[in-house]
């Protein structure tokens, strides 16, 4: 019976999406024997927990979490790994299910050892969409240093231009192929999670807050960026208009969340966020005030909550009780005020400060696109499971919004709802 | 230890608000957007954020004996920010409501105005006045001899007009001073108790200073342009003031001239005026802004799923442009010649100019004595609401 490790395999699970859920759902199941294949939309795995700095509440980076699984993937030759891929079509039902998949060309094949000789001889730049467009990038490169596949990515915009033949002549491995073209499979599995995860709220949309009007207002994201070693400053938080080191942030809490005029729920984690970037704030700039502006802080559960404790024992985090709903700019600095009421001691609040971040939400990607399958959602979006009928599952934060532990878990119990399709067959 | 408050929630407060508009307040989760959203709300104790937990507590004492609910102009900005649609511009204008009742004497009266089911009592009232008080006396004439022409006067003798007119307008006044005379020391009480004032007593003369400073904004609606959403409301506002403003002029110089006139040799002088005379041409284009102002407000009204109209908003509208209407009907079907017709239309019109007089210190209309005394309130405490 020693042969027999692998379990009754009686048909394929596409999990679609290679975030921290998608990563999940496809090793669980894959691990315990069924073949998985793993779509993903960008030339790389790990979604947004990619784009992090540090997780919270244990402050460590995210690459640490990431590099196990991307180990966990390469030693098991049940999942197959697609990138630049797209599901176009679903038909069929439970258990059997015919999916096509557009492959988009990455113009570089298996051969690149990551020597950066293409990226080298490229002269283009692109705004890098990893980096909320705060970096520009040579259009043949790496999307980050612990990219999996580790692998170089030619952007389309030079293919069949002189600085496409410049990085192919510049590789030493032949690994650039310039002909790549488009690729359409069909993949016939017995259940499809979709883990295609959220895109952080168009903050914009608020036109009250000032978003891409004035400078210096970031979002939550784009702080996480500014922070990370591998960002756009090399990990100096810096303000966008004149790279100053800032002496005070307020950080805006639910732009755009628990609002029915943008998204009615909470977002779960902008409180935790904001919380874990008052402390990337504070080791860089000990003096630094930080102005919480909040509605309710939501820390739940006894981790989170000692969290919190210990950011408000900090003498230069302020926190206000009440939403900023208005802000505006001094040209000559670049300075921001924001306008808030007290609720506690019922005076409006003009508080100036060199850089603001809004604590935007998560939306789920299917409210922005339509997933092409017969998937029901709710009126803001998020996959609404049938177990009963099972088949099609929503995990992640295409479910709900989630953390990455909670992600995990819905992810992995999502793993046993579609082998339980394929079982149930 | 703190000081321990007890919460006395008036629970027929919170329903009346319901009742009146205000049904969205419990969906408020005091974020504080409308304080900072309302364009005309000062910095310190900013409005309505804590009208809105107050109300929701049913604590009536501290937002119907306050200025600040009649320091807000229903812009509406507020609202449309509310990220839970729990509509604080219609909850502040319940709260109006509730401060008229409140302040207002008989109560038995105030609350008829507000109840739709006693409508048909108010509008007996004044039809059987002048039905009863007309036969008796026999200034109400049926069959009026029109040899000279259509005047009104013949069928609706001016003396039984007056007769009912001016003792429903001493009655309004007088209820709206003591009403106003209670307000303007329960405010200055809330102010002292919620650190909004550093004036410790009313001083007459600084009174009367503020008032002077607050007419001009009133005249100009100054506060009503400084809103964003509902700019329409601002023009509907300013026609319809003016013009009540110019009917107003135009009442008092034809009650001078009239009984003036008794006195002349010649007799009394009756209408209707010539077209030519100037006070006439302010009576019609007052008429015509009159049905214009309020045609907008109704139109904004309906169009409107974002603001609630109660009763008490419709009450008042109704009278408004009914009396712009049947005033303009009474002139062009006395100049078509239709008797009978022009004759019901004065008659119809003099009904509702009861009701303006009569219930003034029961509707809406209050507002614009309370509204002024808590401007020239906040004026002299010093309340910075001018941005």
């Amino acid at each position: 019976m020693t042969d027999e490790k692998a379990a009754p395999v009686s048909g394929s699970i596409l999990v679609v999406g290679g975030g921290i859920s998608g990563l999940t759902t496809a090793l669980e199941a894959a691990e315990v024997g069924y073949e998985v294949f793993l779509v993903e939309k960008n030339p790389y795995l790990g979604g947004r927990v990619a784009q992090l700095n540090q997780y919270f509440p244990k402050l460590c980076p995210p690459t640490c979490g990431l590099e196990i699984n991307f180990k966990r993937i390469k030693d098991n030759p049940r999942i197959k790994v697609l990138t630049l891929a797209e599901v176009e079509k679903v038909e069929g039902g439970p258990g059997n299910y015919a999916v096509s998949v557009k492959l988009k060309p990455r113009y570089v094949n298996e051969n690149c050892t990551c020597c950066g000789a293409c990226a080298d001889a490229c002269q283009t730049e692109i705004a890098s969409d990893y980096d909320f467009g705060m970096k520009k990038i040579k259009a043949a490169y790496l999307p980050f240093a612990m990219a999996f596949p580790a692998r170089f990515v030619i952007a389309p915009e030079i293919v069949g231009t002189e600085d496409g033949q410049r990085a192919k002549q510049a590789c030493p491995y032949d690994a650039v192929e310039l002909e790549m073209q488009p690729k359409t499979l069909t993949l016939n599995v017995g259940a499809v999670v979709w883990a295609t995860g959220w895109v952080p709220y168009d903050a914009k949309k608020m036109d009250n807050l000032g978003f891409g009007r004035h400078a210096n207002i970031i979002t939550n994201m784009m702080m996480e960026r500014l922070a990370a070693p591998n960002g756009p400053t090399q990990g100096k938080i810096a303000r966008p208009s004149d790279g100053k080191a800032p002496e005070s942030v307020a950080f805006v809490q639910c732009a755009g969340s628990r609002d029915e005029n943008y998204l009615p729920y909470c977002s779960y984690i902008c409180c935790m966020a904001s919380l874990k970037q008052a402390t990337y704030l504070r080791s860089q700039y000990p003096e630094a005030k930080i102005y919480i502006f909040y509605i309710d802080l939501r820390a739940p559960g006894l981790r989170y909550e000692r969290f919190y404790e210990t950011i408000k024992k900090d003498p230069n985090v302020f926190f206000i009780k009440g939403k900023v709903a208005e802000v505006s700019e001094d040209p000559s600095t670049g300075n921001i005020t924001v306008v808030a009421e007290n609720a506690v001691t019922g005076e409006k609040i003009h508080q100036a400060v060199e850089m603001v971040v809004l604590a935007t939400g998560m939306q789920p990607s299917a409210a922005v696109k339509k997933l092409p399958a017969a998937v029901k959602t709710s009126p803001d979006g998020f996959i609404m499971n049938d177990y009963a009928a099972g088949g099609m599952l929503g995990a992640g934060c295409a479910h709900k919004p989630a953390d990455v532990v909670s992600s995990n878990q819905n992810a992995t119990g999502m793993a046993l709802k579609a082998i339980q399709t394929l079982v149930r067959r | 230890m703190a000081e321990r408050i007890l919460v006395e929630p008036d629970l027929k407060f919170i329903k009346d608000l319901g009742i009146l508009g205000g049904d969205d307040l419990k969906k408020c989760y005091q974020c504080a957007t409308c304080s900072v959203a309302c364009p005309i709300s000062p910095d310190n104790k900013p409005f309505p954020r804590k009208e809105m937990i107050a109300s929701s507590w049913g604590l009536k004492d501290k937002v119907v004996k306050s200025a600040d609910p009649w320091l807000c102009h229903n812009c509406g900005d507020c609202s449309t920010r509310c990220p839970r649609k729990a509509k604080p511009a219609d909850v502040l204008a319940a709260i109006r409501a509730q401060a008229i009742v409140e302040y207002s004497r008989p109560r038995w009266l105030a609350e008829a105005v507000n109840d739709p089911k006693k409508l048909p009592i108010l509008i007996a009232i004044p039809v059987a006045l002048f039905l009863v008080v007309g036969s008796i006396t026999g200034l109400l004439n049926f069959k009026p001899d029109l040899s000279g022409g259509i005047a009104h006067y013949k069928f609706f003798s001016t003396w039984l007009v007056d007769m009912h007119m001016v003792p429903a307008m001493l009655f309004a006044v007088t209820v709206l001073a003591l009403g106003l005379k209670r307000f303007v020391g329960d405010i200055h009480q809330n102010a002292l108790a919620e650190g909004k004032t550093d004036q410790q007593t009313i001083e007459v003369a600084g009174f009367v200073q503020a008032v002077i400073r607050v007419i001009p904004t009133i005249l100009t609606h100054k506060k009503f342009s400084e809103c964003t959403e509902n700019k329409d409301r601002y023009i509907a506002h300013f026609l319809t003031f003016w013009s009540f403003v110019g009917l107003f002029i135009v009442t008092s110089v034809i009650f001078l001239v009239l009984y003036g006139s008794y006195l002349l040799p010649t007799g009394p002088l009756h209408g209707p005026w010539a077209q030519i005379n100037p006070i006439k041409w302010l009576a019609n284009i007052s008429g015509i802004a009159l049905i214009v102002g309020t045609g907008m407000m109704i139109k904004s009204r309906l169009n409107k799923p974002d603001q609630k109209s109660a009763y008490k908003d419709w009450f008042l509208i109704g009278i408004a442009f009914g009396l712009g209407l049947t005033g303009m009907l009474t002139e062009l079907t006395r100049i078509a010649g239709w008797a009978p017709v022009t004759f019901a239309m004065y008659f119809l019109h003099l009904i509702c100019i009861f009701f303006l007089i009569a219930y003034l210190p029961f509707t809406k209309l209050a507002h614009l004595a309370y509204r002024t005394a808590a401007m020239v309130y906040s004026e002299y405490a010093g309340r910075k609401f001018v941005k």
